[in-house]
């Protein structure tokens, strides 16, 4: 939205000229300071924005931090509605917020984490904040109504929130009422008293009328004061004073109806015409004005009708921007269509051109589509589109595109294919077909073709089509799952795309590296990963950049080359961190991804201080895989401190949060789970699962089941029954692919087979093997891990191996005084850091919605917390879970002092 | 049995505001025909094509202000007949 009309939506209306005080209202207002929401919820014309404006203004002189926002029905749409809010805020608060919008910012961006982010700001903000919601009523997507009830549930005291609205809101009202957190102004309060109607007339206006003429105009209005002002003005400089009134009491029509006839009636032709024409405009301006009427002076109009009082509401201090009365407006819209039939098509033609002309696309849009010039819109959409998908508003763009017929959009290749775009972005397919055919089959017709014209006005657009569309085409076959179709797609992509198309050609790059890994070609993968990433880095998409380097991650440990594999979530966490105070989604998943490395590398307290990093940003930081990735790292300390049952649990919970993000799932958790029955000894249980994921000695030894066939012979080697052959070919398939992680654990393991069979020269000759792959990136844990039998073998190895020096030192990690085991609370799980907090807030007196609050969580994330600490405190109840807490030390060792996350 | 509407088959509706709107408010409610009543009521009636549209007609008297007095399905699926 261009900058000059943003400021008009963030202005608060100043006192006007001739109120008339209500002393009443302001100060059931001012009761109501300790309310989280105060709603003024009344039809038209009820006075609601000019009463919230004076009374702002006042809050605002005793200190407090003030916010306006006037809504608009495109503000109907979350990412546009919350930054709006955020804007707003900024009034208040300056520079608040920007955590917020990155997090809206990123795909698949869970509001209420940016939510939460911006709850935390605004409870650290040193003044009380009011922020003023007008026209809420035109707010009424359930996904904006639960962000405001999650507002509204976690408000700080310092908050207060007031609505401006025709229509109730979708919100807890029964509930905040119940709790005394709701205050209340309604029509009934809101009209004016006799007492109000005659210090309006005969103060303000000074018109001298009778007790019996205002009773009178009290009783025909109802106290409605829009009502009460036009009366006002029609009977300003009226003679025949009574007789309008008696006129106008004795009628039937509707109040508004009549008296802006009564009103128009007594303007100048000019002013009448200026009226009617201008009422199509949502927001006016002197030049704007004039384009739309063709005529000059509409600045100086705009003064005479602001200084007469005629329903124009200035948007800003220096009145270049003002709007109609919406009562007002409707009713001069009436009468254009009534007086000037067919003129305003034109209108909203010319208002659309000027702000075209201006900068304002969805403006110009939205005149075009009001006044039925499709073919203009849909050009003008066109020209939106880049700008749009930059700034992930493709839920706009999307609403627009449905607005347009279909006739409409099948002779616009670009359209088309943006169509696509938009769909395939929410991961729907459905429709997405017919669009692309729709944009193909004018790249391939003729200058000449009979099909008819085709509308093209974004040339550059319509040169990156076919590598746009090769695009879309393979974000639909990953989609659907079909790997082939994605890898064809995105390698005609590639040899589609433009130099100068970034987007496309790190989409088709990432696109065809995520299909290659499929296929167990590490290097291509890889490859493809790092060329796409550059070039979504240049096409401004960080978020992205960050998912794949989580991807290249993998591969890259997969081909065991940890070095690098670290380089790249360090790089990956710069980027997410590279501007100060602003974290972007993702940075978790680094985190954990650096844990697992330094774990390996035996560098436990590493690994789990890269735990607590990511735990500190919050869960809402992690990408949706975070869930139960953080999980099965943490059960692989778990497991090197000896706790098997502990990773097992952590694993059991790692496999139901598993969530599919397209990735091979080479490494499944339920085999992660089955290595540690192994070692726990469980074997009745991997035993079982082998026979339900049917994994057998004599499958064909592929890349995506290389894990579990290598965990089928973990079992068999615990069964006493050596799997040489079959880990003999699962290393003849590692090693072609160029898995050298694999190919070292299964070295180490036909180390073990061998050892088992008396073949201990084979065993250490396979051992001295592996060790030799993984000294130079200084695996550890992979033979620790193994415990009692390896530490023998490596033993004997001690003098049989060339790398003596790396022998002794897996010799020593195998050492029972482990250094770098914590400083253990006296539990067989500690409590994470975030648990020790609601612990210490179980110790106040505090009900549960009061906690969840004081974290910033949700009343669930409370619960699991909660759920969690009774479990591993071994109790059933809030007092239990205190006393024992108590009991263990674990309230006094709690960092009281620490700032909440 | 009386016959329910079936929310996505258009239906003849009937609207009354308490208020006379002038005729020349027929083509802002989309052609929908408007008729002052003796007792100071305006009915709103016509063809209405399903809950949507019905929604948004309702939004429209809503921004004038006007109390809604009742909103009445009088039959249901004309087009059945």
């Amino acid at each position: 939205m261009a900058t000059s009309l943003l400021r008009t939506k963030l202005y608060a209306p100043r006192r006007r000229r001739g109120l008339v005080p209500r002393p009443n209202l302001t100060q059931r207002l001012a009761q109501g300071a300790d309310t989280k929401l105060t709603l003024v919820s009344a039809p038209a014309g009820f006075g609601k924005s000019t009463l919230l404006a004076e009374w702002l203004g006042e809050q605002a002189a005793a200190g407090a931090a003030t916010a306006w926002l006037s809504l608009d029905p495109g503000d109907n749409e979350p990412a546009a509605f919350w930054a709006h809010v955020v804007a707003a805020l900024r009034e208040a608060v300056p520079g608040t917020g920007a955590d917020a919008l990155t997090l809206l910012e990123s795909p698949g961006a869970a509001v209420e984490a940016a939510l939460a982010a911006l709850i935390n700001e605004l409870a650290a903000a040193p003044n009380p904040i009011v922020l003023v919601l007008d026209d809420y009523h035109v707010i009424d997507a359930p996904e904006i109504q639960d962000g405001m009830a999650f507002v509204l549930e976690h408000l700080p005291a310092n908050v207060r929130l007031v609505m401006a609205t025709r229509v109730d809101p979708s919100l807890p009202l029964a509930r905040l009422r119940a709790r005394g957190e709701l205050t209340e102004i309604r029509a009934a309060d809101l009209r004016f008293s006799t007492a109000e109607a005659k210090a309006y007339f005969n103060a303000t206006l000074g018109l001298a009328l009778t007790e019996a003429n205002v009773a009178d105009l009290e009783r025909r209005t109802e106290g409605w004061i829009a009502a009460l002002q036009l009366a006002g003005l029609s009977m300003q400089g009226r003679d025949d004073v009574a007789g309008f009134i008696a006129g106008f009491a004795g009628d039937d029509r509707y109040i508004v109806d009549y008296l802006v006839e009564e009103v128009l009636h007594r303007q100048p032709e000019q002013v009448r015409s200026f009226l009617l024409e201008t009422s199509i405009l949502t927001r006016l301006t002197g030049s704007l004005c004039d384009a739309v009427t063709g005529q000059d002076g509409g600045r100086a109009t705009l003064d005479v009708l602001d200084r007469g009082n005629l329903f124009l509401i200035p948007l800003d201090d220096r009145r270049q921007w003002y709007r109609y009365h919406h009562l007002f407006a409707d009713v001069l819209r009436v009468r254009l269509l009534d007086d000037l039939p067919g003129l305003a098509p034109q209108l909203h033609r010319r208002a659309s051109e000027w702000h075209e002309a201006h900068g304002d696309r969805p403006e110009a849009i939205r005149h075009a589509m009001a006044g039925g010039d499709l073919a203009r819109a849909a050009n003008l959409v066109e020209l939106a589109i880049p700008a749009t998908v930059q700034q992930r508003e493709e839920a706009t763009l999307r609403q627009w595109l449905e607005a347009l017929p279909d006739e409409v959009l099948r002779d616009r290749p670009v359209l088309s294919n943006a169509y696509a775009g938009t769909l395939l972005v929410r991961g729907e397919v459905a429709g997405v077909e017919q669009r692309l055919q729709d944009a193909e089959r004018w790249m391939d017709a003729k200058a000449d073709d009979p099909a008819g014209p085709m509308v093209v006005v974004d040339e550059a657009a319509f040169r990156r089509l076919p590598g746009s569309v090769a695009v879309h085409r393979a974000g639909q076959a990953r989609i659907l799952g079909d790997t082939a179709g994605a890898v064809f797609h995105a390698q005609r992509a590639l040899t589609l795309v433009l130099e100068s198309d970034h987007l496309s050609r790190g989409a088709a790059a990432t696109l065809l590296a995520l299909a290659t890994w499929s296929t167990g070609d590490l290097e291509d993968a890889g490859r493809g990963y790092a060329v796409g990433m550059a070039s979504l880095e240049q096409a401004g998409h960080l978020s992205d950049v960050i998912g794949c380097g989580l991807a290249l991650a993998d591969i890259r440990l997969a081909q065991g080359r940890p070095t690098e594999a670290l380089r790249v979530l360090e790089q990956g966490l710069a980027l997410a961190t590279s501007d100060a105070g602003r974290v972007l989604r993702g940075a978790a998943d680094m985190h954990i991804g650096i844990s697992t490395i330094l774990r390996e590398r035996n560098d436990i307290a590493g690994a789990r201080d890269q735990l607590l990093k990511a735990d500190e940003l919050g869960e809402d930081n992690g990408l949706p895989q975070n869930q139960y990735r953080s999980r099965v790292a943490l059960a692989a300390i778990r497991q090197a401190d000896g706790d098997l049952d502990g990773a097992i649990e952590l694993l059991a919970q790692a496999e139901r949060l598993y969530v599919n993000d397209f990735s091979p799932d080479v490494r499944p958790v339920a085999a992660v789970k089955v290595r540690v029955l192994i070692a726990a000894g469980r074997l009745a249980e991997a035993i079982g699962w082998a026979r339900e994921a049917g994994v057998g000695t004599t499958d064909e030894l592929t890349y995506l089941r290389e894990f579990e066939h290598i965990t089928l012979a973990r079992l068999l080697l615990a069964q006493g029954s050596p799997p040489t052959d079959l880990l003999e070919g699962l290393l003849d398939a590692a090693e072609s692919g160029g898995r050298n992680a694999s190919v070292i654990e299964i070295l180490m393991l036909l180390a073990l087979a061998r050892r088992a069979g008396d073949d201990l020269p084979g065993a250490l000759q396979a051992l001295d093997h592996a060790m030799a792959m993984a000294q130079p990136e200084g695996y550890v844990r992979v033979f620790v891990d193994e415990g009692a039998p390896l530490a023998a073998l490596l033993a004997s190895a001690v003098n049989a191996s060339t790398s003596q020096a790396y022998v002794r030192r897996l010799l020593l990690a195998f050492g029972p005084g482990d250094a770098a085991r914590p400083a253990a609370q006296p539990l067989v799980e500690p409590l994470s850091g975030r648990e020790l907090d609601v612990l210490r807030l179980l110790a106040s007196d505090l009900d549960g919605p009061d906690i969840a609050r004081e974290l910033y969580v949700s009343l669930n994330t409370l619960r699991t917390h909660t759920k969690n600490i009774f479990a591993k405190l071994g109790v059933n109840s809030r007092r239990e879970a205190v006393r024992r807490a108590a009991k263990l030390g674990l309230l006094a060792r709690t960092n009281l002092d620490r700032p909440l996350a | 049995m009386r016959e329910t509407p079936n929310p996505h088959e258009p239906g003849r509706y009937e609207i009354r505001l308490q208020g006379h709107l002038n005729s020349r408010w027929t083509a802002w409610f989309d052609g929908l025909t408007l008729s002052r009543e003796s007792d100071g009521t305006t009915v709103i009636s016509g063809l209405i094509v399903d809950q949507a549209a019905l929604h948004g007609l309702l939004q429209k008297i809503r921004n004038t202000g006007l109390p809604l007095i009742c909103v009445t399905c009088v039959e249901p699926n004309p087009a059945s007949r």
